[in-house]
């Protein structure tokens, strides 16, 4: 479970990027973020994953405030949310299946443990034949669904994608919303920041705008909007 | 810790020595020639310390005599100091033979001495052996206090100047030392700092993927002792090797003067390895975290 309240964000140069948000997505929600460019949507995906802190308000993750936490306790706040961005961010020098083993490396899982698990989350995206191939080798929705094997293999509670079509073709984008998609019947939370207007209406799902730093609208099973 | 993270670190920083092989060369290089400097002084300051130690144990007095003394007195003088305490031996050194000796000890050069034999500069004397070294001021005042002395000398000064080079040389070389490890120190991180931008695409990764500080830092910190050692192991094998052979010089062309000493190999080997190790250590930890703290911010 998410939830933001009151939470306010104020960039050093004083710039308000977020203004009093309050946000609650359940477990098992699937959530599209929409707004115009600079509405701040990053910024709000930036501090559930920690990477900066609100000067105001509090944000609760899996029953945790997440503003309390200590610099130490991050890497375990992060092993529980899977993040995944427009520009893949995969090793271009590790196969596809490597890309993937090493997120469970990172977090020093059993070599059997990741042979076991790797080859069903490849499967799980559609990837188990292209699991010896280089990222550069593969189109970019393929490669942005390796980036989503790797961000579930340890199994996190939610997935967070910062426009995760962003970089492709309305067909390929589609594959990776079926992978997204899919991800969220096994019970994964999902909350993807998007500018793709044809998705958004097409899923039928929340939509939670962001206009100037402040929540515009939230619909259960929204379009997009203007 | 578990084993195969330890396996990770190893292959990652083993990975970045070879892929920055310029810088890594130039990193151990560094290393190598400031402990081939330390461990040059620590020889030094060992082998110094140990003639000190074997002078200090060999002190003798040396007691000069009045001229012209008879046999007899020169017999009383004798009873007399071995009377006192602490005295182990007293042996009598008569002038015509203090003169042969100077002569024989100043080799193709003595000729200086020519025609002193009819007129002979130097004293009889007793050289005074002590059963333990730290009585030596004490028996000294008491010989100086009887009749028909001269003068009275102990090899203190020789010491003292001993000791007096040994300070210099500790001194010296920590300055020395202490230069050469900020150069290898500061060596060494430029290259973890290397390491550390050819992988930040991989760091960042690591870091959202919810790797821990220490996981993400242990190959930076691996690598900058791997270096460390990789220096201090090299240059214990150049400073060894060398040792040895000059041990072995000096001890073929000094046999029989021996005099001088050199210590023992074995000992030798021994302070080298254990403080050059440790100094090669401690020269690539702080290496790495001073890059680390400064360009790996995770
Ligand atoms: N570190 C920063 N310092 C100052 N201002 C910042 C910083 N990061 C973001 N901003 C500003 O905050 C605002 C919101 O940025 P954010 O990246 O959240 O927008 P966004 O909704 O993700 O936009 P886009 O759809 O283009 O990705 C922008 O005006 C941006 O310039
Ligand atoms: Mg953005």
């Amino acid at each position: 479970m998410i939830e933001l309240v009151n939470v306010s964000k104020t960039f050093s140069d004083g710039h308000k990027a977020l203004k009093n948000i309050n946000i609650k997505i359940d477990n098992g929600e699937f959530v599209f973020l929409v707004g115009p460019s600079g509405a701040g949507k990053s910024t709000l995906i930036k501090l559930l994953l920690k990477e900066i802190d609100p000067d105001q308000g509090n944000i609760i993750i899996n029953g945790k405030d997440v503003t309390k936490l200590k610099r130490r306790e991050i890497p375990y706040l992060r092993r529980n949310i899977g993040v995944v961005f427009q520009d893949f961010r995969l090793l271009q020098e590790k196969t596809v299946y490597e890309n993937v083993a090493f997120a469970m490396e990172v977090v020093e899982a059993s070599p059997k443990e990741i042979r076991r698990q790797v080859p069903i989350i490849l499967s799980l995206v559609g990837l188990s034949k292209k699991s010896n191939l280089y990222p550069s080798q593969l189109s970019g929705g393929e490669q942005q669904r390796v980036s989503l094997a790797r961000a579930i293999v340890n199994g996190p509670s939610i997935l967070i994608a910062d426009e995760p079509t962003g970089n492709l073709d309305p067909d390929t984008a589609w594959e990776v919303m079926k992978s997204l998609n899919e991800i969220n019947h096994r019970g994964t939370t999902v909350l993807m920041a998007t500018h793709a207007k044809d998705i958004v209406d097409a899923m039928r799902k929340r939509v939670i705008a962001i206009e100037n730093g402040t929540i515009a609208r939230d619909d259960k099973k929204g379009g997009y909007g203007i | 810790m578990k084993i195969r993270t330890c396996k990770y670190f190893a292959k990652q920083s083993v990975k970045s020595i070879w892929r920055n092989k310029v810088m890594s060369l130039a990193s151990i290089g560094s290393v190598m020639a400031a402990l081939l400097v330390i461990g040059i002084f620590l020889i030094l300051v060992l082998n110094v310390d140990y003639l000190a130690a074997k002078l200090e144990s060999q002190v003798e007095i040396k007691v000069h005599l009045v001229d012209g003394l008879s046999d007899t007195i020169i017999g009383e003088i004798r009873k007399e100091i071995k009377g006192l305490s602490g005295v182990k031996d007293c042996v009598f050194v008569s002038k015509d033979k203090a003169l042969k000796d100077f002569s024989e000890s100043l080799g193709e050069n003595s000729y200086l001495l020519e025609g002193l034999e009819g007129d002979n500069p130097l004293s009889d004397s007793f050289v005074v052996t002590l059963e333990d070294p730290r009585l030596a001021p004490q028996v000294t005042l008491a010989i100086k206090a009887m009749s028909n002395i001269e003068n009275v000398v102990y090899g203190k000064e020789e010491l003292e100047k001993l000791l007096d080079v040994t300070y210099f040389l500790r001194v010296g070389s920590l300055v020395i030392v202490a230069i050469l490890l900020l150069i290898s120190v500061f060596i060494i991180s430029n290259t973890i700092k290397l390491t550390v931008y050819a992988r930040r695409r991989e760091i960042g990764i690591m870091k959202y993927i919810g790797a821990t500080d220490w996981f993400v830092r242990g190959p930076f910190f691996l690598e900058g002792v791997l270096l460390g050692l990789i220096g201090s192991i090299i240059s214990i094998g150049l400073l060894a090797t060398g040792y040895y052979y000059i041990a072995r010089y000096v001890e073929q062309q000094m046999f029989g003067l021996l005099v001088i000493s050199l210590m023992p190999f074995q000992e030798v080997l021994k302070s080298l390895t254990v403080s050059l190790l440790a100094f090669g250590v401690v020269i690539g930890s702080l290496g790495s975290m001073i890059s680390i703290r400064k360009f790996l911010k995770v």
